[in-house]
């Protein structure tokens, strides 16, 4: 062998390497959550967590539904979502199609500036600033709720929404429009009939990266939705998502015990919830390459 | 300035104009064995620039209805710059500015007021890669007649298929209108290119190169539907293909360094040009 | 950027050896646990070191549970927990060849507050018992302005939380409409802007809080209603207190002895005063 194929060899298996770690990562996170998990099943059983009840704590009985936690992360998700994307997407628009070199200056730093804020900040701003707003606004009882959880997380997910969305709708190619406007289309017919159509998997995967960060947001729906374990959808009464509740709940719980060990589940679940958008959300992508749109 | 809004008109453009009322020189006629033509478009004293450098220098030419009029030059002569003057597609360019008259149907289309959207249903335009949208057969055909207010299913299915069979592409495409248009190869979405453009029913057809890109089968197809199309529309092309404009055009244009040169039958441009520039250039002793 | 990365990446890897390692065991006393005794413990780390300057002394929070957990797995020499140790706690403790050793370090009063604007200004045991079960949901029915109740607990994984269940709710759930804050502040800012909430905080907060919330007099059955202060939390009068508690895996040695010596000192619980909690001596 020369020397030329040995250090081929090596710089191979360099990357095959780096390349698997990232499969053995998953693999060792899919195996410590199920190692942790299996003291619950053990002491009672798969069928406590579907308890419509989540009582943890409790000297009657402790309950360990996930589903008033998982409809909380649904409902919480999902508003969210409808919230950030006319916003996401039109502010793409905007800044991509309709703002002057100018504009685009100013807008963008304050996109990306709103990206950056720390979660911690956001529930903060969230729980003095919005959930007032919010009682008010709708004459509730207390501020603390799914809606507001949902508003702060639409802030979070806005500026990934435009950021990428702003990329799938640059990429159109320029003779795009020009045809379009050759065949006498003004500007914004021209960004809704052909622009956005032809950027629409770009944003589709921007609005689903979104909902990505969404579901996953921890300090925010722990700060401003009350986390009472309801099992609601009304966006007005208090929900506990499932990330909300790991993080409250694991630096307390006795290690080893059913609710640790419960808590992993929760994690399952969330693991799997993220899985099966991830699944649609490629298989949406996959659909729209296929089939063209008009 | 020009702003890149499509329906504001440079103000700049006005004050010259009021300026520099040059004697109105009447452009040179087009006679075609003896006779006059009618002439569709009049081009006169026509400046154009990009930011501060000028693009075309005062071109006057009239191109008469119904003929394929070619316009050949080496690259960079304006002539591309020409033919988007011709239906405002410049304007979509930040800080271009345009001065002279360019007289369509009767109307100066840089009168302030202008409906660029009227002007541009009337001028079609074919772009030197072809650019279909990425949508269905149908639906890109479609899009012009939908964008102006056409709604009725059938009347669209109508537009869609005569459209396509002027075109020279429905035989090839009628079972696979609901396919998308890239899946086409590169000689169809051309033509199909056409399609769309001859759907909102326009008088002239601007061709920016459309065949520069084409392999010489689907070259030959396109040069062929041209032919056809010469006895309903007014046909302007750019090409840099000089047996292209010799085979399809019935009037010539040389553009050299953004003037025109001369202008003429192409019969005569091709074997007895007046001006030595064009003797050279199409003997291709340059370009 | 590069730099400022690979600092961080250094700083974890020397974390991690120092947690792992038992060598560095000997210099650093390593405490661990609840988050309502972290200041307090950080205060006393603090003037521990200034006088045995050789010392070290980490007080890291992350909740009680955590705190024991680090105690079992030797990553911590004491616990600090704001609930007592539980039998599964112990008995593992127990299995690993070591007495769990508790020492009661200082005591906290539990506040129950509503809003200032609330006519209400006492409650005996029961009846907060039934307004955060969820019994009661009207203000009315004690008084008060026609008005449903809004209630705010702590998070169930806060030693309050347990706590309060046991001392006042007497084992039973509570509401599950209740919302759960993650901590005491949060719980004074929400009472101190919703007109009829209700829900409870540490004595330190209660002090801090001033009048933007009522700290309500608590009674027992038919007893005295007692405000909530160190006095009363001293003399046990005040019925809803508890002791804050610091354990050790086996009796404490060396540096571990010294530090809860020092909690336990007239210096150390003066300092528990300082800090809103209340001295156990």
């Amino acid at each position: 062998m020369t020397k030329k194929q040995l250090s081929d060899l090596v710089v191979k298996y360099l990357f095959q390497i780096a390349a698997s770690m990232t499969v053995l990562i998953v693999a060792l996170i899919f195996l410590f959550l199920f190692k942790e998990s299996i003291p619950f099943v053990r002491d009672l059983g798969l069928g406590a967590l579907f308890d419509v009840r989540w009582e943890p704590v409790s000297y009657v009985k402790e309950r360990f539904g996930i589903y008033p936690l998982f409809l909380g992360s649904l409902s919480v998700t999902f508003l969210a979502t409808i919230i950030a994307i006319p916003f996401g997407v039109i502010g793409a628009v905007y800044i991509s199609e309709i703002a002057t070199p100018l504009e685009r200056e100013i807008f963008k730093p304050f996109v990306e500036l709103l990206a950056g804020i720390p979660s911690v900040v956001l529930g903060f701003f969230g729980m003095v600033v919005l959930a007032p707003i919010v009682k008010a606004v709708f004459h509730l009882s207390s501020g603390l709720n799914a809606l507001t959880g949902a508003l702060l997380l639409a802030l979070m997910a806005i500026p990934t929404i435009i950021s990428i969305s702003e990329d799938a709708l640059k990429s159109v190619p320029m003779s795009y429009k020009q045809a379009s406007l050759a065949l006498g289309a003004n500007k914004l017919e021209t960004i809704w009939r052909v622009t956005v159509p032809a950027a629409l998997s770009g944003i589709i995967a921007a609005i689903m990266l979104g909902m990505g960060r969404v579901i996953g947001e921890t300090m925010t729906v722990l700060m401003v939705t009350g986390n009472a374990p309801i099992p609601t959808l009304n966006p007005f009464e208090s929900v506990r998502t499932m990330t909300a509740t790991i993080a409250a709940e694991m630096g307390e719980v006795a290690f080893g015990s059913v609710h640790y060990s419960s808590l992993f589940w929760v994690g399952i679940i969330l693991l799997i919830a993220t899985f099966i958008l991830n699944m649609i959300a490629q298989r949406v992508l996959k659909n729209y390459k296929r089939r063209p749109h008009g | 300035m020009v702003t890149s809004s499509l329906q504001s008109r440079p103000a700049k453009v006005k004050k010259r104009m009021a300026q520099d009322r040059q004697p109105e020189e009447p452009p040179k006629t087009v006679v075609k064995d003896g006779k006059m033509e009618n002439e569709i478009i009049q081009v006169k004293h026509l400046n154009f620039y990009y930011g501060p450098s000028q693009a075309l220098f005062d071109v006057s030419m009239s191109i008469p209805e119904k003929r394929v009029t070619a316009l050949i030059g080496p690259s960079g002569c304006g002539k591309s710059t020409f033919i988007r003057v011709l239906n405002r597609m410049n304007d979509i360019i930040d800080n271009t500015r345009v001065e002279g008259k360019i007289i369509i149907n009767g109307k100066d289309i840089y009168q302030p007021g202008t409906d660029v959207v009227t002007l541009r249903k009337n001028v079609g335009m074919v772009f030197q890669k072809s650019n279909p949208f990425p949508k269905s057969v149908y639906d890109n055909v479609a899009y012009g007649p939908r964008l102006h207010g056409l709604k009725d299913r059938r009347k669209l299915d109508e537009v869609v298929h005569r459209s396509l069979e002027r075109s020279a592409l429905w035989s090839e495409v009628k079972d696979r209108l609901s396919d998308s248009a890239m899946d086409l190869s590169g000689g169809q979405q051309q033509r199909l290119c056409v399609a769309r453009a001859l759907a909102v029913n326009p008088n002239i057809l601007l061709m920016d190169e459309p065949a520069s890109a084409l392999d010489p089968r689907s070259t030959t197809k396109i040069e062929d539907l041209i032919g056809e199309l010469r006895a309903e529309y007014t046909i302007v092309i750019v090409t840099h293909n000089m047996q292209q404009a010799a085979r399809v055009s019935d009037y010539t244009g040389f553009f050299y360094e953004g003037r025109l040169i001369e202008f003429n039958e192409t019969r005569k441009i091709f074997t007895n040009p007046d001006h030595k520039q064009t003797e050279d250039y199409i003997t291709g002793r340059f370009g | 950027m590069k730099k400022s990365l690979i600092t961080i990446v250094g700083a974890a890897c020397l974390t991690a050896v120092m947690g792992l390692s038992p060598v560095f065991a000997g210099d650093t006393l390593q405490v661990k646990g609840s988050d309502t005794l972290v200041h307090l413990s950080s205060s006393w780390a603090e003037k521990f070191m200034e006088k045995k300057p050789a010392s070290e002394v980490a007080i890291t929070g992350g909740g009680s549970g955590t705190g024991i957990s680090a105690l079992l797995n030797g990553t911590a020499d004491l616990a600090n927990a704001s609930r007592k140790m539980k039998d599964l706690e112990k008995d593992k403790i127990k299995s690993q060849g070591f007495e769990p050793v508790e020492f009661i370090v200082a005591k906290d009063g539990i506040g129950v507050i509503v809003h200032p604007s609330n006519p209400i200004n006492q409650l005996n045991m029961n009846q907060i018992k039934q307004i955060f079960t969820g019994q009661v949901n009207n203000w009315k029915k004690y008084g008060g302005p026609k008005a449903k109740i809004l209630l705010y607990t702590r998070d169930s994984s806060s030693g309050t939380f347990a706590f309060f269940q046991k001392r006042v709710l007497k084992e039973k759930d509570y509401s599950v409409r209740a919302r759960r804050l993650a901590s005491n502040s949060a719980i004074v800012e929400s009472v101190s802007k919703d007109v009829n909430a209700i829900g409870y905080v540490g004595l330190g907060y209660v002090a801090e809080a001033g009048d933007r919330v009522k700290a309500l007099k608590v009674r027992e059955g038919d007893g005295p209603a007692v405000s909530p202060t160190q006095e009363t939390v001293k003399n046990d009068t005040y019925p809803i207190s508890r002791g804050l508690q610091v354990y050790s895996k086996g009796q404490p040695k060396g540096l571990a002895k010294e530090f809860v010596d020092y909690m336990l000192s007239a210096e150390g619980q003066q300092i528990v005063n300082d800090r809103g909690f209340v001295a156990v001596q």
